[in-house]
């Protein structure tokens, strides 16, 4: 079969689920709009899994569907083009290119090379080691992934990895993934690292789930950190560089560093503003402040001294591609959970467990919890909708609340790379350029899976040990 | 041999609905009231202005699945969905409009206490459309939990929903419209 042919067939497939889910009788307990927009969604999902549609086309096509339709008012669909965080991935996408453009990048991808870079797989390790450690400042792991991006871009293109067909492989589209789904384990390790974990905590006080600050590391260290002395070693097996050795990489990156001599004027101009971007970021929380107006004010004080131009975002394509499909599939996932659909497929899955011995529904319940962000477009989101669900269906069943409750919650943050558009944080890198929409599916998918193992065959007997 | 009255009320009482005398019993469709339970997730806004205390007032707009637990005549869930004004002080005023698969929807007035966690309130069924025109009844709970984060999102979980329902005098004859 021809390649054009194939692409056919995929949308004639996709098109026919989408009907065929639209002209379903509505299933008793939602409403005709919840229902269509739920065939929308599957349908925009599937396209883009089978490779029927790029996901803007799939997205674009979704938004002007749902409203001609009558399913969404314009309203509720262009929500999201206004939402405080998707703002601020468009913003952070235009300050890392200004770190790369000033020389800074490059300075810092040589400073990391220069201690970690014998290996493509060092330079991994490092970035997962390095967001590790500033997780616990970072409330926000978007934010935290404006701070990775730079880095790993910068490493790539230090390494002769660009975002082309030609040398995306050579090492950066391995350490893009690596930036991606490093955010998955550090923000589970830490209460503090991602906004879903506290909402968690306060949410499962009310059936006696408690944690602080020392029990969620205590319970999260053992799976957690198994899980990021593989995973950069399995992302590294599954997808390898096309430059794995490099032990004449730090000598030269040392090299190179004395060569570029002190840091610029644009530099140090860029790299102030950076520092206290990445301070007021993670002061946020104590500050009030919101992360989004610190993004924009960085980047007028990068625009206003000329260290960012009018013609370096007029070249940013890719940023307003991101910003329109991500908005679209958050506002469509949005309205899907408004329209109470996420909370009727939660409930009804847990009237169906009834019965069942505790521990086979606590594989389920996790299993189940982690298969319905396929739904979603942010893990705080999915936390509001079906943490409290999941748990008290749990409670009925036997299930010691606490295990169940940090199961679920780690899950969260193990989840983020199932699909691109799994969480906020992800859509930096999936707007990089280095990757295709399938080894995003593919490698999400196979992280999800490995965190998950490790926490149902390492983490739960440690839960049972320390969170009962 | 003399019986005292509380064991002479529970004895007769016995009897009676062995005979099928208990009050009411013989009369359902009289009565009509049918019994429910149900859980209700909700997710949505809260707009607040400051007030002179503590608590800010706020408009709250929530929605969220209705799941019918136990009981008859309602089906197996609903999309619920509410508008109330919460004074800051002590009370919540607002409507609430349940939806079904078909479109058919049942309204009701809400007044409760303050939205918060283990807060109460109670609901007046007012009427519907459909399957439910002339439906009266009424049902009260205590929220589980409400989480409200900072972008003014605001979510809780009302659990052990009880309430009871019938179809009023001007749902005789029909009705739906």
């Amino acid at each position: 079969m021809t390649p054009g042919a194939k692409t056919l067939l995929a949308r004639v497939g996709v098109l026919a689920l989408g009907a065929a889910i639209w002209f379903c009788p509505v299933p008793e307990g939602l409403t005709p709009p919840a229902w269509h927009l739920f065939a929308i969604f599957a349908a925009t999902i599937a396209s883009v899994i089978v490779g029927a549609f790029p996901i803007l086309t799939a997205s674009v096509l979704a938004l002007g569907i749902s409203v001609l339709s009558g399913v969404l008012t314009p309203a509720k669909a262009y929500a999201g083009f206004s939402n405080g965080t998707i703002l601020l991935i468009v913003v952070a996408f235009l300050v890392a290119r200004a770190i790369v453009k000033c020389g800074l990048g490059q300075r810092l991808g040589h400073l990391v090379v220069s201690l970690f870079g014998r290996s493509t797989l060092g330079l991994g390790y490092s970035i997962f080691l390095l967001d590790a450690v500033i997780a616990p400042a970072f409330p926000s792991d978007t934010a935290r992934s404006g701070v990775l991006y730079p880095l790993a871009l910068s490493l790539a293109e230090g390494g002769g990895s660009k975002a082309d067909e030609a040398t995306r492989k050579k090492m950066g589209a391995y350490l893009m993934f690596c930036a991606m789904a490093t955010l998955s384990l550090s923000s589970a390790l830490w209460l503090t690292a991602m906004a879903g974990n506290p909402l968690g905590l306060e949410i499962g006080r009310t059936v006696g789930f408690k944690g602080s600050f020392g029990s969620w590391l205590l319970a999260s260290s053992v799976p957690t950190l198994c899980a990021l002395a593989v995973l950069p070693l399995l992302l590294y097996k599954i997808f390898p560089p096309e430059v794995k050795k490099t032990p004449e990489a730090p000598a030269a990156a040392r090299k190179a560093l004395a060569a570029m001599g002190p840091l610029s004027v644009e530099e140090r101009i860029v790299a102030a503003t950076f520092v206290v971007m990445v301070l007021l970021w993670a002061l946020a929380g104590t500050l009030k402040i919101d992360l989004t107006a610190v993004a924009f004010a960085g980047l007028g004080v990068l625009l206003a001294s000329g260290a960012l131009t009018l013609k370096d975002i007029g070249q940013q394509g890719d940023v307003l591609a991101t910003f329109m499909w991500f908005a679209i599939l958050y506002t469509l996932s949005g309205q899907l959970n408004a329209l109470g659909f996420m909370g009727f497929l939660g409930q009804r899955l847990g009237g169906a467990l009834g019965g069942l011995p505790w521990l086979a529904a606590y594989v389920i319940l996790v299993l189940a919890y982690v298969v319905l962000h396929y739904l979603f477009v942010s893990q705080t989101a999915h936390v509001l909708a079906l943490f409290g669900v999941f748990l008290g269906v749990g409670a009925q069943l036997g299930v010691p609340v606490p295990v169940l409750g940090f199961a679920l919650l780690f899950s969260t943050c193990y989840f983020s790379t199932i699909t691109p558009q799994a969480s906020s944080a992800n859509v930096l890198v999936v707007g990089s350029g280095y990757l295709t929409q399938g080894e995003l599916y593919r490698l999400g998918t196979i992280t999800t899976v490995f965190n998950v193992l490790v926490l149902l065959i390492v983490g739960t007997p440690w839960l049972l040990l320390v969170a009962r | 041999m003399r019986l005292r009255p509380a064991l002479r009320g529970v004895l007769l009482a016995s009897a009676a609905s062995l005979l099928g005398l208990r009050a009411g019993a013989g009369q359902p469709a009289a009565e009509g009231w049918r019994p429910f339970t149900a859980t209700w997730t909700l997710s949505g806004q809260r707009s607040v202005l400051a007030t002179e205390g503590e608590r800010p007032a706020s408009i709250v707009s929530l929605s969220g699945p209705l799941t019918i637990t136990g009981g008859e005549g309602l089906g197996r869930g609903f999309l619920g969905q509410v508008i109330g004004f919460d004074d800051g002080a002590v009370l919540l005023v607002g409507r609430a409009v349940f939806s079904d698969e078909h479109g058919d929807r049942i309204f009701c007035t809400l007044k409760a206490e303050s939205i918060g966690t283990g807060r109460r309130a109670a609901a007046t069924v007012t009427g519907g459309t459909g399957r439910y025109a002339g439906l009266e009844g009424s049902f009260s709970f205590a929220w589980q939990y409400v989480v409200d984060t900072d972008g003014g999102e605001v979510t809780g979980r009302a659990m052990n929903i009880e309430g009871r329902t019938r179809q009023g005098p001007s749902a005789k004859g029909g009705g739906n419209p």
